[in-house]
């Protein structure tokens, strides 16, 4: 593909989950030459989630598949393009910067990356080994196929707890390990109160997982400890649910600064250190993980885009 | 040259609706098999794919070859249902 060819945009938004989304919805309206780049599923992690009860403006919660789809259809609605590839580098070349995809080249006047985050692994032996035959990451993906087995759940935070309740459908029992304390919140503890009454979940704190074991035919035991006890789980399949690691790889040749995490640092404009590349979501650095936010952080850096696309550039702040 | 192709998904899965997506914008039909609605389906998915995880694409060709795709996978599934 030569020079002329290579398609022209005013943004390019790299992931089309909540924060993505929504900063299209707004550059789209105003006419902003918006392409959104989606590697994995349309929605983000919102899409493979069960229910999503604390976003604004449902009151019985709303479906994380729903959810995305709506947004996606909004951002439609307004023009909005999705491209299903994956961006694998960005370069600074003035005006424009120039992404690399799937797709062939791709010049942007300025650059959204809101590419969030996945779910993190716990790095114990046999969870590479068992990966999706008996060790998973999505409950609403690979939950069907555990109807009336036992399940480990590994995780303390709102989504364990949230997919938790979500596998007390297909499951007859779930040990849910907790490495120290539990973090989720009140609600969703105060919502699995109703199951472990029932004897369909056992909560188990300050429980590190140590091995997940299996056979040809998949998972069967999960080992751990607690305290000074070396305790066994016989389970059919373990999911797990211990934080989020930033999808930023592809900028680690960049002049955008990654904290020592990997998420991205930006000023309160949404800037990166890269002028012209902005974040927002759950890979930005000090992102509250919170779908509210990831789309209220979209919303701000298209107002910002928005001024730098105008001419008017934003200053790097000394956080950035 | 594709014969037929069949995705096995459940209710909830997003990635298989990314499938379906992909698929149905290239213009490729399918047979969808939904785990939820056919969990007696479940051993053959499982036998195909080797894990048990959704969505599985099974694209089968004319000569009968068959290729099985775990995930949303873009970049096994476009040359797959391309050919």
């Amino acid at each position: 593909m030569n020079q002329t060819e290579v398609p022209k945009y005013d943004l390019v938004v790299v992931g089309a989950g909540p924060a993505g989304l929504t900063a299209a919805i707004y550059t789209t309206r105003e006419d902003i030459k918006t392409l959104v780049f989606e590697r994995g599923v349309v929605g983000g992690l919102a899409a493979v989630t069960d229910k999503i009860d604390n976003y604004p403006g449902f009151p019985d919660g709303v479906a994380g598949l729903k959810l995305a789809d709506d947004l996606r259809l909004q951002a439609e609605r307004f023009g909005t393009e999705i491209e299903l590839g994956e961006v694998t580098a960005i370069a600074d070349e003035g005006t424009y910067k120039r992404l690399s995809t799937t797709s062939g080249d791709i010049l942007s006047k300025a650059v959204l990356v809101a590419t969030g985050s996945d779910y993190k692994k716990i790095g114990v032996p046999g969870e590479q080994e068992y990966y999706a035959r008996g060790v998973h990451y999505c409950a609403t993906c690979d939950g069907a196929f555990y109807r009336d087995k036992r399940l480990v759940v590994i995780g303390g935070g709102n989504s364990a707890f949230q997919e938790t309740i979500f596998l007390t459908r297909y499951a007859s029992h779930i040990d849910l390990l907790v490495r120290s304390t539990i973090k989720a919140s009140d609600v969703l503890q105060k919502e699995m109160e109703t199951y472990i009454k029932a004897a369909k979940v056992t909560v188990h704190t300050n429980t590190a997982t140590e091995k997940i074991v299996g056979n040809a035919n998949g998972v069967t035991e999960v080992l751990a400890r607690q305290a000074d006890k070396s305790l066994s789980f016989k389970t059919d399949g373990v999911f797990v649910f211990v934080g989020l690691t930033p999808n930023s790889q592809f900028l680690k040749n960049t002049l955008v600064r990654l904290d020592s995490i990997g998420f991205i640092l930006t000023d309160d404009h949404m800037q990166t250190t890269m002028p012209g590349i902005f974040a927002a979501g759950d890979v930005r650095s000090g992102a509250t993980m919170q779908i509210a936010s990831a789309a209220g952080e979209g919303a701000t850096a298209a107002l910002k885009i928005r001024e730098y696309l105008e001419g008017r550039p934003l200053p790097i702040q000394d956080e950035a | 040259m594709t014969k037929n192709v069949t995705i096995f998904t459940t209710n909830t899965c997003a990635y298989c609706q990314m499938v379906k997506k992909y698929l149905g914008a290239k213009g490729v039909g399918y047979e969808e098999v939904n785990l939820d609605e056919h969990p007696d389906r479940q051993a053959e998915a499982m036998r195909l794919s080797g894990t048990m995880t959704v969505p599985v694409t099974v694209v089968t060709k004319q000569d009968e070859t068959q290729e099985v795709i775990i995930g949303y996978n873009l970049a096994r599934l476009a040359p797959a249902v391309a050919a």
